[in-house]
């Protein structure tokens, strides 16, 4: 497979979304620019332009008709995705490391530093889609204030049942997206291991955690329980369930500060696929120059991209041995 | 080139009265259902060139949710704005084929590709090494100018087993490489009483001494005989001056030591005309 290389970036990756249809790639980084992408040919189809500060996340809404970033200059901004308007901006009083929507798009969640006396939180925003897109909530509904540890990141589970953080001690909660309540807690990695990203399978009953403790797990949404185990050589940044293929795609590398005292072969700057049911590492795609940071798998399953420290974004459209791959009993379970 | 060409007819020159116009691109279709484009541009050196496109189109039909139909008419925007369509060369370009075949034995294969690359590697690394060695001081100049040419003996080189005689990492310091040695015991410098046998020195490790050989026998019997392992640089048969018959010995030299050994393994005990042949390896002259 020959990856499309996208250098629309001055700066390192923060996070990389495919839209629903997977047709659009949006891309953050810390340059403060987002950039929307054909992700067929890599053709950029805009920039979304206001962020005074580094961008750390972005999400899409599920009918792409809008765009939610989070920054270092303590905004979540809205965006039209067609026109690239910026259509709502709110403040917080730290930065937003993290933003989702719900699956049904009507919620978006937002994860704020903690910093300056401000503890952690999760604030939850009414988002609507009428006419006029400009017309949104100026206040979170809800504010989830994390006492122990700060959230890093966050995600809604199956019909937005519960929202499902993260935390910077390798814990992973569940709370109750009415309430506010916390529902469960469990220590899945190990401890003061941060946990840097978290993405959901398709129907959203589990999800994959990528932790610095150089492993990813599988858990389930509804009890917390580890599913699986895939344990790496390297911290991990990022973590990717892909659909029609029974895999996991894991990104991470060196941390950026020890990248210049280790050279590119030893860095570990691959993105690793792991069989998601075997826990087997069945392979490795090389190319960035330093660690990913956050990898994202085409809702269909046919491409995955990464975006790296190095500020390179890179497409890659899986060819047949992808496809073809199957454990022995997967063929035996074929033919029956 | 192209002027005369690029009239249809002779007639038309009186109407062609402007000669820094162009004319009319032309379009042919072919019959394999391509198209030949001939157009005409002015260079940088304000020449006239004649531009011919073949084009095939080729329609791939893709269906698509109508909403993803619709996305694809959206116009550019932010830094994008007004550019035209297609992928900017700036922002998009094509990578390297990267071969990603999964598989459960990953680990292994990827262990024996970087073993092949790192027996690469370290090829490439040895032959960087190789510098020039001075043999006398190890220093980085020909011995031919080494300042302690005349003072000091070359330094012991590794002699047995090795196959390149000239190997060049010095086996330890000789004990006398401080002190005087005579010129017929310094190994690499061969004195020059020896310069003539020098030329078969080479091939030292590739040759073979025959003895017991019968007085009757011919240069080239020996030859067709030792050839058979691989192909002999030379065949030496001693004769006695005065009446041209054999004395009993020769050398036979190969191109590669691997014949050598095969050869003196199989001719050494074997019957030719009525004597047993004994073969060895020669030893140095020196």
């Amino acid at each position: 497979m020959r990856p499309i290389l996208l250098s629309g970036h001055e700066r390192s990756l923060t996070q990389i979304r495919f839209n629903g249809d997977g047709d659009l790639l949006f891309s953050v980084s810390k340059d403060k620019i987002v950039c929307a992408w054909w992700s067929a040919n890599g053709e950029r189809l805009g920039t979304y332009n206001g962020h005074q500060g580094a961008v750390w996340t972005v999400d899409v809404s599920p009918n792409t008709v809008l765009l939610a970033t989070g920054s270092a200059d303590n905004t979540v901004r809205l965006w039209n995705i067609k026109t690239g308007e910026c259509v709502k901006i709110w403040e917080f009083p730290t930065a937003v490391k993290r933003v989702a929507f719900s699956p049904d798009g009507s919620k978006l969640l937002a994860v704020t530093e903690k910093r300056m006396g401000f503890l952690g939180t999760i604030a939850v925003i009414d988002i609507s889609y009428g006419e006029n897109l400009g017309a949104q909530a100026d206040e979170p509904s809800l504010r989830i204030t994390c006492n122990e540890s700060k959230a890093t990141v966050a995600g809604w589970s199956f019909l937005s049942k519960y929202i499902i953080a993260g935390h910077e001690d390798g814990s992973v909660s569940q709370y109750d997206p009415k309430t506010g309540d916390q529902l469960a807690n469990v220590q899945v990695h190990e401890f003061d291991m941060q946990i840097n990203d978290i993405q959901f399978s398709p129907d959203r009953t589990y999800f994959i955690t990528a932790s610095k403790d150089k492993s990813a797990k599988l858990l389930s949404a509804r009890e917390l329980a580890i599913l699986k185990t895939y344990p790496a050589d390297t911290p991990l940044n990022s973590a990717a369930i892909t659909p029609k293929k029974e895999y996991v795609i894991l990104g991470g590398g060196q941390a950026a500060m020890d990248v210049t005292t280790t050279s590119a072969r030893q860095g570990k700057f691959e993105a690793r696929f792991y069989h998601k049911v075997f826990e087997d590492e069945i392979g490795r795609v090389r190319g960035h120059f330093g660690p990913l940071n956050t990898v994202d798998v085409h809702p269909a399953g046919t491409a995955y991209a990464s975006g790296g420290e190095d500020g390179y974004v890179r497409i890659h459209h899986f060819d047949k041995p992808y496809f073809d791959f199957m454990y022995e009993v997967e063929r035996e379970q074929m033919r029956k | 080139m192209s002027r005369l060409g690029n009239r249809a007819d002779w007639a038309d020159d009186e109407e062609f009265d402007d000669p820094s116009a162009l004319p009319a691109q032309q379009v042919i279709s072919n019959k394999d259902g391509t198209k030949t484009v001939i157009s005409y541009r002015f260079n940088d050196d304000n020449k006239k060139v004649k531009v011919t496109r073949r084009i095939k189109t080729t329609v791939v039909r893709e269906n698509v949710n109508p909403q993803v139909a619709e996305r694809r008419s959206w116009a550019k925007f932010g830094l994008e704005k007004g550019h035209a369509a297609g992928p900017s060369f700036d922002t998009t370009s094509v990578g390297e084929n990267i071969v990603f075949r999964p598989s459960t034995n990953w680990k292994a294969q990827a262990k024996e590709a970087e073993k092949e690359g790192g027996e690469k590697g370290s090829m490439k690394d040895q032959l960087k090494d190789k510098k020039v060695k001075c043999r006398i001081c190890s220093g980085e100049h020909f011995t031919a100018r080494c300042p302690f040419k005349d003072t000091m003996a070359p330094v012991e080189e590794p002699t047995a087993g090795g196959m390149d005689a000239g190997a060049e990492d010095a086996g330890g310091l000789g004990a006398g490489s401080s002190s005087y040695v005579p010129p017929h015991l310094r190994k690499g410098g061969a004195g020059g009483g020896e310069k003539m046998a020098g030329r078969f020195e080479k091939d030292d490790l590739a040759t073979l001494r025959v003895t017991n050989v019968s007085e009757l026998a011919e240069e080239q019997e020996l030859r067709d005989l030792f050839e058979r392992f691989g192909r002999v640089t030379r065949v030496f048969l001693a004769r006695d001056r005065e009446t041209q018959r054999a004395k009993g010995f020769a050398f036979i030299s190969y191109a590669d030591r691997t014949d050598a050994v095969r050869a003196c393994e199989k001719l050494d005990g074997f019957g030719y005309r009525h004597l047993i042949l004994r073969v060895e390896f020669a030893k140095r002259s020196t």
